[in-house]
């Protein structure tokens, strides 16, 4: 397992958002998290990537354990220290980019390589052109993000999660904030990603995508799983009632 | 006097109102910046006295504000205030205008999306790589418009160091002109500042216009 998150709870101003929720990853995997906005996917990719601290439960990466809940029930994390490394098992590609406008691309996708991790700015900058190049916007190194448009920010958003080379890859919406007629290139490498058995969790409402290109299909609301399976499983066959309800507003 | 002698005293003093304006900008812009961050601190204590502070500096006269700086030590510990004005005055320019730079600052910072915060954290920049990579030259871009507006401000605010007798351009023409009954320094001061300005614009904007190359 790369990632194994055990009974997670997580709530904000009293409200739930996560109740309870167990779900781990394996090697090579990939997930789509679905469901209405409000479930609390986004919630849990931004505990997986320790954007939140949860209130309860557990946090593994590689059988590392990097938060659990002691017997007080207080929940610990690892050091500040020990916590960077298990930032550098995941990344995480956001719905609104949040590329650094004041670098260029190349330098979006080098930054981090070099001052995080110490690499050699030659290797980093090799690794970013190959990148780059698999993205299909190698000739956009020198660009400056405000020059791009939405799909081609979002394909660097990508290429800049890659370069640190994670264990696993979490996006968040990555296509929500697109135009219709840009979300293609970015499903479009995410699905090459997959072949290339990059171990992925993509919280999504790309329904088409979801059961073309997922290993697994969760279908979360109220802050649980309600099930999950196999895509053709859940899309094809759903067994709850909700999870039918959901995506027959999709089917319209 | 004739002109010539007019204008070579009011260079001295131009060349002293330029030391007052170069190192209070040298001194208040760094320490502006540890005000915004200082405001921002943990410690419930260490924010109180700086918004104290903050509030003090803005709500009474900079005029004010070096009369205390000189006169204070006198006043309440009977100290030797000789050599004091010009470290007096230099101290007075600094904290007041590092006060108005530490709320520009501020303003800056907080208006950063919370979106880079996330992104540099997910990447695993340290808090202070987070700060002096991806936050400070952004926020550097934003408040330059206001940063022009506060220095130029400030050349013309040098003036008020006539209020300690300093001999800078603006006080050497009230007395050159009481002596020589001659309206003449004071033109010759009002181009002085214009021109003065005039450059400082023009700096800033070759400066804002560096930071042109994004949005």
């Amino acid at each position: 397992m790369i990632v194994e998150m055990k009974n997670i709870r997580k709530q904000f101003d009293g409200q739930e958002i996560l109740k309870d929720i167990s779900f781990g990853v394996d090697s090579g995997e990939v997930v789509s998290i679905i469901g209405p906005s409000g479930s609390g996917k986004s919630t849990l990719l931004r505990c997986a990537t320790f954007l939140e601290t949860i209130d309860g439960g557990e946090i593994l990466y590689m059988g590392k354990k990097a938060a659990h809940t002691d017997a007080s029930g207080k929940t610990q994390y690892v050091s500040h220290k020990e916590l960077r490394e298990f930032r550098s098992y995941c990344g995480l590609v956001f719905q609104q980019f949040n590329l650094f406008p004041h670098y260029s691309v190349l330098k979006n996708l080098t930054d981090a390589p070099v001052e995080v991790q110490g690499r050699r700015r030659q290797d980093a900058e090799e690794t970013a052109m190959e990148l780059l190049r698999k993205m299909g916007i190698a000739d956009k190194a020198d660009a400056y993000p405000y020059q791009l448009s939405g799909g081609q920010q979002q394909r660097v958003a990508i290429a800049r999660a890659l370069a640190m080379r994670p264990e696993i890859l979490f996006f968040d919406e990555p296509t929500s904030a697109l135009d219709p007629e840009l979300t293609g290139e970015v499903l479009r490498v995410i699905r090459q990603l997959a072949e290339e058995k990059m171990t992925m969790v993509v919280v999504t409402h790309e329904m088409a995508f979801a059961r073309a290109v997922s290993s697994r299909v969760i279908f979360m609301d109220g802050g649980v799983i309600v099930e999950q399976g196999e895509p053709d499983e859940v899309f094809g066959n759903p067994r709850m009632e909700r999870t039918k309800q959901f995506l027959r507003v999709f089917e319209r | 006097m004739t002109l010539s002698t007019m204008l070579s005293t009011m260079a001295a003093g131009m060349l002293r109102t330029s030391l007052i304006f170069v190192l209070t900008l040298v001194g208040s812009l760094p320490l502006g910046m540890a005000v915004a961050l200082l405001k921002k601190s943990r410690f419930a204590a260490v924010r109180g006295i700086v918004r104290v502070f903050i509030s003090v500096m803005r709500g009474t006269p900079l005029m004010l504000q070096l009369l205390v700086w000189y006169f204070g030590p006198y006043y309440l510990f009977r100290w030797s205030i000789r050599g004091w004005r010009f470290p007096a005055l230099i101290l007075g320019f600094i904290l007041n205008y590092a006060a108005y730079f530490a709320e520009i600052y501020r303003g800056g910072i907080e208006s950063m999306p919370v979106g880079q915060y996330e992104a540099a954290e997910v990447l695993g920049y340290t808090r202070s790589q987070t700060f002096l990579r991806i936050i400070l030259p952004q926020v550097i871009k934003r408040i330059m418009p206001s940063i022009t507006n506060e220095v130029i401000t400030l050349v013309k605010d040098t003036s008020l160091a006539f209020t300690l007798a300093y001999q800078e351009v603006f006080s050497l023409a009230k007395q050159i002109s009481a002596s020589q009954t001659s309206f003449m320094p004071f033109v010759i001061a009002g181009v002085f500042y214009f021109v003065a300005n005039y450059l400082v614009a023009f700096a800033m904007e070759r400066i804002e216009k560096m930071m042109d190359y994004y949005r």
